[in-house]
């Protein structure tokens, strides 16, 4: 028996330092240039030209500092934060109140809106921004937070609708009905017992929405003149051009927008690969 | 179910209704409208038939933004879906552990498109550049390079970036497919003396094939809306090497104030790209066997 068994565990063995050997240079691709990013911030800017491979010598957290402080980045993480939150709680409940009458209600422009909504997800934002950004202009609001958050709700929603609406069809029917005969009226029955019941599905359209506020650079750079009203990817360019020269307080600044998030991810990897998946799939 | 009262309906679908009308519903036909118009965004529009659409067809750097997107196509299909389904294949060989691979691999998918951008204006870069330096520490400096400042290698290396980018999502989302593959169907075949290999070509790749449908679909889709990265990179520089669709449709409108012509420009590429949907989902109806996500 064990004569039988040690060739094959060599083989094994070979096999599977080959596999790790192969996973791990892929894995490399994908972190160096990160690493890359995190280690020159902390090197002089003639270290990172002259060494650009060496460790850093001293690990001096105070260039975090000055990076955030110079940038203004508090003012950009606030304005993230602010317009990704009001943009995504309208979203979830609007799309969830939506998704509700579309999926289990009768009514005659049903139909309408469905086809309606899902023009949404069929354009590409560039089909119709040129008269967006006239129409926020027209309405006065351009250069305001309003120009950034509207705009995300009325995007975000086609792709809520339709996950949530999904997610209702799969639900019996009975669940509605036996609270309808115990008389529960639309609204009641959206907020007691719908609301409730699509949470995971809340969690989906969560977590796309969010990342998609967040990251978002088109219609920010285009409706956003005034730095104090700026969100991060549009902040994070204007600095970039501040302090074109600067390497190691760029590397420092674009850390600090990338770490929080990677560790955020690592935490809830399967919540964020599962959102965006599903987000971009549909 | 009969709504309970006639008006509950409505005001359900109200605010979503009322939002897209405003974001989306309006500003698809504004820009309808502006297309047959000359308008600088300040002066009075003025209606001039279908001038706007003859010069886009006209103009060759228009024209160029056409073909630099199909040559990114081109680039996407083999760095992020192809890749991306190899790197599938590979995390999910069985009995190997490799959960800390496919977070890696993902990393990039969440960032934000512009801090990857410019990072890798970094890697680029002429001077302290990661690339050049590693290129030269192997020592091939004759391959170095100003990779974006070159017209003829700009365009294969932001593609090359999209691929970092995207390659772990189109890995995520074949890697969800093969853990739908029917485990039975992988056992018998085990049984039957199948490696690993065949179990890849023979089962899995066959079976993947309505989602790499889709995916394709995405990549090519999703080539026409992109915009960060070649903005922040190189905004279609260097001579329009790296022009697509929608940098030379903001620097229109939005540089040079030709509100109507960038409508124009708009209204053709949304045309094409709900063609080239439509006319894919013509060719993929009845294709054999499936695994819906």
């Amino acid at each position: 028996m064990p004569r039988r068994h040690s060739p094959r565990g060599a083989r094994w063995l070979a096999s599977n330092t080959l596999y790790y050997t192969v996973m791990t240079t892929f894995s490399l691709v994908f972190l160096v240039p990160l690493v890359w990013m995190v280690m020159s911030a902390f090197k002089t800017q003639q270290q990172i030209f002259d060494s650009p491979w060496s460790l850093p010598t001293s690990i001096d957290l105070s260039i975090l500092a000055t990076a955030w402080e110079r940038g203004g980045f508090g003012t950009y993480v606030g304005n993230s934060i602010i317009v990704t939150t009001v943009a995504v709680s309208a979203i979830l409940v609007f799309g969830a109140m939506a998704a509700f009458a579309l999926s289990r209600l009768k009514f005659r422009l049903r139909g309408f809106f469905l086809v309606f909504l899902a023009l949404g997800l069929l354009l590409p934002v560039q089909s119709y921004f040129v008269a967006q950004s006239s129409l926020l202009n027209a309405i006065g609001i351009n250069d305001t937070r309003l120009a950034l958050i509207i705009p995300y709700i009325g995007l975000g929603l086609s792709l809520a609708v339709y996950l949530l609406k999904a997610y209702l069809d799969t639900l019996p029917r009975e669940l509605f009905e036996s609270a309808r005969m115990d008389g529960c009226g639309d609204l009641r029955m959206f907020v007691a017992l719908v609301f409730p019941l699509i949470r995971p599905g809340l969690a989906t359209v969560a977590v796309f929405s969010i990342l998609s506020a967040w990251n978002e650079f088109l219609l920010a750079t285009l409706y956003i003149q005034s730095d104090e009203l700026k969100t991060i990817p549009v902040g994070l360019v204007a600095f970039t051009g501040r302090y074109a020269t600067d390497y190691p307080l760029l590397f420092a600044a674009l850390s600090i927008i990338t770490i929080p998030m990677i560790a955020i991810y690592v935490i809830f990897h399967r919540q964020v690969t599962s959102g965006i998946t599903e987000g971009t799939l549909r | 179910m009969k709504p309970s009262s006639r008006w509950t309906p409505y005001v359900l679908v109200g605010p979503a209704v009322a939002f897209f009308t405003f974001v989306v519903g309006l500003p698809l036909l504004g820009t309808i409208g502006l297309s047959f118009a000359s308008w600088t965004g300040t002066n009075r529009p003025k209606l001039i038939g279908l001038d706007n659409f003859v010069r886009a067809f006209g103009d060759e750097v228009y024209r160029g933004a056409y073909l630099n997107t199909f040559i990114y196509i081109a680039a996407t299909l083999i760095l992020e879906v192809a890749v991306g389904f190899a790197l599938a294949g590979l995390v999910s060989v069985k009995g190997k552990r490799t959960g800390w691979y496919r977070i890696t691999f993902f990393i990039p998918v969440m960032l934000p498109m512009v801090v990857i951008a410019v990072l890798w204006s970094f890697i680029y870069s002429n001077d302290g550049g990661l690339l050049n330096s590693f290129l030269g520490a192997i020592g091939r400096e004759d391959l170095q390079h100003v990779w974006l400042g070159d017209p003829t290698t700009a365009l294969l290396s932001v593609s090359v970036v999209s691929g970092w980018v995207y390659a772990g999502f189109y890995m995520a989302i074949f890697y969800a497919g093969l853990q739908r593959v029917p485990q039975h169907l992988l056992e018998a075949a085990e049984l039957d003396g199948a490696s690993e290999w065949d179990l890849f070509f023979r089962i899995k790749v066959p079976l993947l094939r309505g989602m790499t449908e889709v995916a394709v679909l995405l990549c090519v889709t999703g080539a026409f809306s992109t915009f960060d990265l070649f903005y922040v990179m190189t905004n279609g520089g260097p001579d329009h090497a790296t022009e697509i669709i929608t940098t030379y449709v903001v620097t229109t409108v939005f540089r040079d104030h030709e509100v109507g012509y960038g409508a124009a420009m708009s209204i053709i590429m949304t045309v094409v790209v709900v063609g080239i949907g439509l006319v894919y989902a013509r060719l993929r109806r009845g294709g054999g066997v499936d695994l819906e996500y």
